[in-house]
């Protein structure tokens, strides 16, 4: 989970990843629209994974692919991303990418650069290992306040590992930002507010917030980018800092929920095939079964 | 703390079917524990809704409100916090939808209480609850522990039976207090997305859903027709909603709807665990697929495989004659 290999010897480990003075616009004095995003992004196992190709590590609380396929950066997260590439090409302002993983979290995280992103922070600790939501959040919020002025964070709405759906409402309450999920469309922005449309069950709101704002985005916002030669080019030169708890200045905390257990649930029962002649044979033997059953 | 909250749900003026499941399970928790059992709601207009609350509660705690009509998260972030502040309960069960998985995160938030979203189980444990939650999109089942006072838990429908509803009892109205962080989300309005003239996804006995392997656009009025025939709502997979052929209200699955039908065909659909998981409580599904090795046979009751373009328009004209 650290990330003191041998780079740690490389002279620039002395940079920490602080934006120089004056790097980030300050939010008071601004006169522009220039917006400076933050995107959480989440290492997950690849969601097309069938349960049949995951297994278990040995602590038994972690899925792993059974053919050791890489992590990707969580769905919803490329979204978060691609909304706020979209963003700074509208205003100006600056993309960084921050999210918690380990050493192997680098090349994640330059996915984000080569898409466009202007740079990423790596937060890792072998004492991050089991942390909930909450503890997540409070790592996340203390990150996110080190690199300072935020005018907007943007999550994915939830990650397709744990499912949780919890740590950007924590990560908000700790930065005192207001929140809205699942966002399916930024309609308006500008300096000092955004209009979202937030997904209900059978319609949407249209809402209107005050920046900074927290925003937890959905996969109808936007169709993510590919990463792009040129950013390609910046990736393989970016630095990637890593912060860990005593960078932070963070300490430890209880965990309010643990994780006990985790049991894949492979199927085992298949479905009775209908096969005839034809394709259309089947379709209308399908429905007569249909129909036997009491379902049509 | 002692004693089991469940905060139930109100839409259209109704207490949501789901609330009472989780009655049922919060009257099993209490039970199990020997502790009380008290209810609350928040809504607006609520008099027809509290009288279909349960009755068996000790208190149940009532905040009607205009400033609860239009969902905001701020108003119910109060409400629950002064409900909680009064009773002290050790576990709170709420509903898992589109309102409390927005409002109830900031709750523990705001309480730094433990929570789980979204359980299909929840039991006793000592110093707090043991819950069940699928997650990898429903190809994992979790067991995690709540540690404190109180535990925040929402539950899936479908995975309780709902308790008998009955007239309220020992209702005890509370008023509105001061809402911190309020006023920086302004509601302009709510859209209803058209869901066109068939059921609705949410509610419909059967659905004909489809997927990548209809192949295009031109193809997708076999599943309208199959539909139109057999009185289904149409659904799909996330793969139609990203390439634009139906809105994300079609969408069935953990990001979209979770439905449960009691026929769901699916045809062209390989059965990602996130489509799965959305009709994990359909009774009877069917699936049309050309590969013999796609996961969603591995759910389905009954199989064709074949080319949809052959199997469906043949099933849709049976089906026309049987339902003569």
């Amino acid at each position: 989970m650290h990330c003191f290999g041998a780079l740690a010897h490389r002279k620039y480990t002395v940079y920490d990843g602080l934006p120089k003075s004056g790097h980030y616009p300050n939010r008071a004095s601004k006169e522009t629209q220039e917006m400076n995003i933050v995107v959480t992004i989440k290492q997950v196992e690849d969601p097309i994974t069938p349960p049949s190709h995951m297994v278990l590590d040995p602590s038994g609380k972690q899925v792993r692919s059974a053919s050791g396929a890489p992590l990707v950066i969580n769905g919803y997260d490329l979204n978060a991303l691609e909304e706020a590439l979209h963003l700074k090409e509208k205003h100006g302002g600056k993309v960084t990418a921050i999210g918690l993983g380990d050493v192997s979290g680098r090349k994640v995280f330059k996915r984000a650069i080569a898409m466009g992103a202007d740079s990423a922070v790596l937060l890792a600790d072998p004492q991050w290992e089991a942390l909930d939501s909450f503890g997540i959040a409070s790592v996340l919020a203390a990150g996110i306040r080190k690199l300072g002025n935020a005018d907007l964070v943007l999550c994915g709405r939830q990650s397709s590992d744990s499912d949780g759906g919890q740590v950007l409402y924590w990560l908000a309450h700790m930065l005192d930002l207001p929140v809205v999920s699942p966002v399916i469309k930024i309609e308006e922005s500008d300096a000092s507010a955004l209009v979202v449309h937030r997904l209900m069950d059978e319609e949407y709101q249209r809402l209107k917030v005050q920046l900074p704002a927290l925003m937890g985005i959905s996969s109808e916002t936007n169709e993510p980018r590919l990463p792009t030669p040129k950013g390609t080019i910046a990736a393989t030169r970016a630095m990637i800092p890593c912060w860990n708890a005593s960078s932070l200045g963070l300490e430890t905390s209880d965990s309010k929920v643990t994780l006990e257990k985790l049991e894949i649930q492979i199927r085992t029962s298949s479905a009775e095939f209908i096969r005839r002649d034809s394709g259309a044979e089947s379709g209308k033997a399908l429905a007569d079964k249909m129909h036997e059953l009491g379902l049509l | 703390m002692s004693g089991i909250l469940v905060i139930g749900e109100v839409v259209g003026g109704s207490v949501t079917s789901q609330s009472l499941e989780a009655v049922a399970a919060a009257r099993k928790l209490a039970s199990d524990r020997g502790e009380t059992l008290s209810g609350a709601l928040f809504g607006a207009d609520l008099a027809a809704a509290v009288a279909q609350f349960d009755a068996s509660f000790s208190a149940l705690l009532v905040l009607d409100s205009p400033q609860l009509g239009s969902y905001l998260a701020e108003p119910y972030v109060a409400a629950a916090e002064l409900a909680i502040k009064r009773l002290n309960p050790s576990v709170v069960l709420l509903p898992h939808g589109s309102r409390t998985r927005d409002w109830v995160p900031q709750l523990a938030a705001r309480l730094g209480a433990g929570l789980v979203l979204d359980c299909v189980g929840v039991g006793i444990k000592a110093d707090g609850v043991a819950v069940t939650k699928p997650m990898h999109g429903g190809a994992v089942l979790g067991e995690l522990f709540v540690r404190g006072s109180p535990a925040i838990v929402t539950l899936r429908g479908g995975a309780f039976e709902p308790a008998l509803a009955g007239g309220g009892g020992n209702v005890e109205h509370l008023d509105m207090p001061p809402m911190p962080g309020a006023g920086r989300i302004q509601h302009l309005e709510t859209v209803a997305t058209e869901t066109g003239t068939g059921p609705r996804l949410k509610d419909a006995k059967v659905i004909v859903s489809g997927g990548r392997g209809t192949g295009g656009s031109e193809n997708w009025r076999f599943i309208e027709e199959a539909a139109a025939a057999i009185g289904a709502a149409v659904g799909c997979s996330r793969a139609i909603v990203d390439m634009g052929w139906l809105k994300w209200n079609h969408q069935v699955g953990l990001s979209g709807t979770i439905v449960a039908p009691d026929l769901y065909l699916a045809v062209g659909i390989s059965g990602a665990v996130q489509h799965l998981a959305g009709i994990s409580n359909a009774k009877t599904v069917v699936a049309i697929n050309n590969d013999p090795d796609a996961e969603i046979f591995r759910r389905a009751d009954y199989g064709v495989v074949g080319d949809f373009l052959e199997v469906l328009p043949a099933f849709t004209e049976r089906a026309k004659e049987l339902r003569k």
